[in-house]
């Protein structure tokens, strides 16, 4: 299989006051297409870090990223906003939807981002119909004028996930999606994020505490020490 | 395309919104309504500047005056630019009134009034033989036109009838009016209650005066002459020139001819004769026309001494209201020749053989385009030119200080204090609206900091730096044309309306006078709007809310992503 996205030696350190701590040294992982990788670890061993080097959020002290073959890092910004746009999506363990819109308009969000200026002006919602009939099929179809602050917990991730996949991402960037929530929710979120996965065959990096949760993937790495290793 | 879509959803869903455009709005309101009102005012006083005299002014240094001013006018018709010169003396005297006890310093005019209303705006300043007759048009302008004298006087008759109506029931209520009992504040409405009665009684005294007047002049028109419209009946009633002459029937208020002054006098309005009330209408006593006014002025000599005091008995024929203060306070208009006279500035014949010419203190001279003060600067040097050439040839011309001076420059003390005024109180608002910068400066800020995770998840999502801040740039933009649109239609609404504002709100409801129009010069409160001020002050606000909000805007594109969805 193809590798979807390669991590290479990557290495990141933070200052904490006078003291520089080295989270990730020389952490090496790929995905393949369509691969879904749970990365477990401590708390504070740099699982969110890896994961937000993964996406462009953070660049790495040193390393390469590599998705399909291309080097993220030393793309331009405006590759990089591309590369966050369309191809991945994220999703958070506190949900991070925008509280003054309601779930259809978070979900479309990432969509508008995509779109021409001029859209707005003919008030167009690109993405509106797939949007619709994922939160549809999501089970909140009847709550898609709702704002966040009128959601559940289970609710609200189920619209984060949405608004991951809108763009049709091959990439999902999981960070705790359950770790807000009940077992129970969690399960029927992990699930949800499974099968929407598998219907738009798109690679998946979880990050997850919860071992169970873990088996379900087709790989597991741990983060131990800075570095990965296989389990 | 979300960042339009963001700045709108955060405009109607984020109430913290409606303070900076608040800020915007009473700022742009204010300095509309202020700077309108003073550039009225501005506007107003340099009118009355510029009517009051020619456009241009020859002036002699010495209270003697000057001679050959007959033979300069003459020079100075052949130029091009002048259209029209009047001759005056300007001297100080005593104004004495003997049926009412009373004296006051003034400065006497001597003028031609014919040609006088050529240069200046005297015809137009007078009362009895401008403001009336027109006033008298203006209130028959709804008379079925056309129609003779004779049924336009009946037509005035109704009228009158109909102001008498309106006179006695404001009299009636007068009458009913009970003294007030005890004090407090309902005691205080019942007072206020009462003032608003006297003043409306007061009015429709006034208004029957009108129409009564209005009456007395469709009178004088032939009965069977057909008016046509309400045009030609101005035409009809306003006198082809001002005259000091006294008309028919002044001689009713003497009891033979000989106990009649033989020249009218025009006195300023606001000389202590008349009554003003709060609605800056005039109140003319009836017996103050055509009373007799005993003028006594100190003839100045060549030699620069005091001569024999000279006085001379006039009737007031006429008032004359120029909107400058100083003049309607302290001016009295009289024949020319007599002025002259007075003065010993006429024609003399010299013991020692030969004839000393006559003088006059100035001559002021209209000129074709008036419309731009460049045009009148360069009609100044072309008659100061003139001046000089005629001096040359008349000798007795040269040693008297002649000066050549556009209106404004005669003027310039008095405008540019008022300017000044202006530009002061523009710079303190100006100031005031900087605070509206900081105002909105604070609550980006505050909003920047609110939505720091939300700049987080925007830029997760494929959000650039630009796109984050033009988000906040627009919401800057939005609010600040929000607050200035609602500031330009306020603003502009109270300007228009800002004396009924004043009348009918302020005072009719509150009891709240701010403009007293005993006090000012002008009866209406300026209400004229310049879209180029709007426009300048619309701009301006825009650009501040921007700049108010540009700082935020950059903070916000700056953010880190992972430090911004991790703050709490």
């Amino acid at each position: 299989m193809a590798n979807l996205l390669e991590l290479v030696d990557i290495h990141k350190s933070f200052r904490m006051g006078t003291e520089e701590v080295h989270v990730l040294s020389g952490a090496t992982l790929s995905i393949a297409v369509g691969e879904f990788v749970a990365l477990i670890g401590a708390s504070g061993s740099g699982k969110s870090t890896l994961l937000h080097i993964a996406g462009a959020l953070e660049k790495p002290d040193s390393g390469t990223v590599l998705f399909k073959g291309r080097d993220i890092l030393s793309c331009g910004c405006f590759e990089r906003y591309r590369y966050r746009n369309r191809d991945v999506g994220f999703v958070f363990q506190l949900y991070h939807l925008l509280p003054e819109l309601n779930v259809l308009e978070n979900t479309l969000l990432p969509a508008m981002v995509a779109a021409p200026w001029y859209k707005a002006l003919i008030r167009a919602r690109p993405g509106k119909k797939l949007a619709v009939e994922m939160l549809t099929d999501m089970g909140l179809g009847g709550r898609l004028k709702h704002r966040p602050n009128e959601l559940s917990g289970g609710e609200r991730q189920r619209a984060a996930i949405a608004r991951a996949l809108i763009n049709r991402p091959s990439l999902l960037l999981a960070d705790e999606p359950t770790g807000n929530l009940d077992p129970r929710t969690g399960q029927g979120i992990i699930d949800l994020l499974i099968r929407r996965r598998r219907e738009q065959n798109c690679g998946m990096l979880l990050v997850t505490h919860d071992p169970n949760i873990a088996q379900l993937a087709d790989r597991v790495v741990r983060l131990e020490d800075g570095k990965i290793t296989m389990t | 395309m979300y960042k339009i879509f963001l700045c709108f959803r955060y405009l109607t869903r984020k109430g913290i919104v409606i303070f900076p455009i608040l800020a915007v709005w009473l700022c742009v309101s204010m300095l509309i309504v202020v700077y309108s009102i003073m550039t009225g005012f501005v506007d107003r006083v340099r009118d009355a500047g510029k009517e009051l005299m020619g456009d241009v002014v020859i002036q002699s240094t010495l209270a003697a005056g000057f001679p050959h001013y007959a033979g300069l006018q003459k020079a100075l018709a052949k130029l091009p630019c002048v259209a029209a010169s009047a001759p005056v003396i300007s001297t100080y005297g005593i104004m004495n009134l003997p049926e009412y006890q009373t004296s006051a310093e003034v400065e006497v005019l001597g003028i031609k009034p014919a040609l006088q209303a050529k240069v200046s705006s005297f015809g137009k300043s007078l009362f009895w033989q401008y403001r009336a007759p027109l006033d008298a048009a203006h209130d028959l302008r709804g008379a079925p036109f056309p129609l003779t004298g004779r049924k336009l006087v009946s037509y005035a008759r109704g009228k009158l009838n109909a102001a008498l109506i309106d006179f006695r029931q404001h009299e009636k209520r007068i009458r009913k009016l009970k003294p007030i009992k005890g004090s407090g504040w309902i005691a205080g409405i019942e007072h206020h209650w009462h003032v608003i009665a006297r003043e409306d009684y007061r009015q429709a005294e006034y208004h029957l005066n009108r129409v009564f007047r209005d009456l007395r002049f469709v009178q004088k028109l032939p009965p069977s002459a057909v008016i046509p419209s309400d045009a030609a009946l101005k035409k009809a009633l306003l006198p082809s020139a001002p005259s000091f002459i006294p008309p028919p029937q002044a001689r009713e208020r003497y009891p033979n001819q000989k106990a009649e002054p033989k020249y009218g006098c025009v006195v300023g309005i606001d000389i202590g004769l008349y009554n003003r009330d709060r609605f800056g209408h005039y109140h003319r006593p009836p017996g103050v026309r055509f009373s007799p006014v005993i003028l006594t002025i100190v003839p100045v000599t060549l030699s620069s001494t005091l001569a024999t005091p000279q006085s001379h008995r006039f009737q007031i024929v006429d008032d004359s209201r120029t909107k400058v203060f100083t003049v309607d306070r302290h001016t009295v208009y009289a024949p020319f020749h007599v002025v002259q006279k007075m003065a010993f500035m006429q024609q003399q014949d010299l013991l020692s053989g030969g004839v000393r010419p006559a003088r006059c203190s100035e001559i002021e001279i209209r000129v074709h385009d008036d419309s731009q003060q460049s045009a009148v600067n360069a009609a100044r040097n072309q008659i100061a030119a003139a001046v000089r050439r005629y001096a040359l040839k008349h000798p007795g011309m040269q040693s008297t200080g002649l000066t050549v001076m556009t209106w404004l420059q005669e003027q310039s003390q008095f405008i540019a204090a008022v300017d000044k005024e202006r530009d002061l109180i523009t710079f303190l608002l100006g100031l005031m609206s900087l605070v509206v910068i900081v105002v909105i400066f604070l609550i980006f800020f505050m909003i920047v900091r609110d939505k720091t995770r939300d700049i987080g998840i925007i830029k997760a999502i494929g959000g650039s730096e630009v796109g984050v801040g033009s988000i906040f740039v627009l919401y800057g933009l939005l609010i600040s044309s929000a607050g200035t649109l609602m500031g330009v239609v306020t603003g502009t609404l109270f300007v228009i309306h800002d004396n009924w504002i004043h009348d009918d709100i302020l005072w009719r409801i509150f009891g709240i006078t701010i403009w007293n129009r005993r006090v000012y010069i002008f009866s209406r409160i300026p209400d004229q709007i310049n879209p180029e001020t709007v426009a300048t002050i619309a701009i301006l606000a825009i650009v501040a809310g921007l700049l108010g909000a540009i700082i935020p805007a950059l903070i916000a594109a700056s953010r880190d992503p992972v430090h911004a969805l991790r703050y709490e």
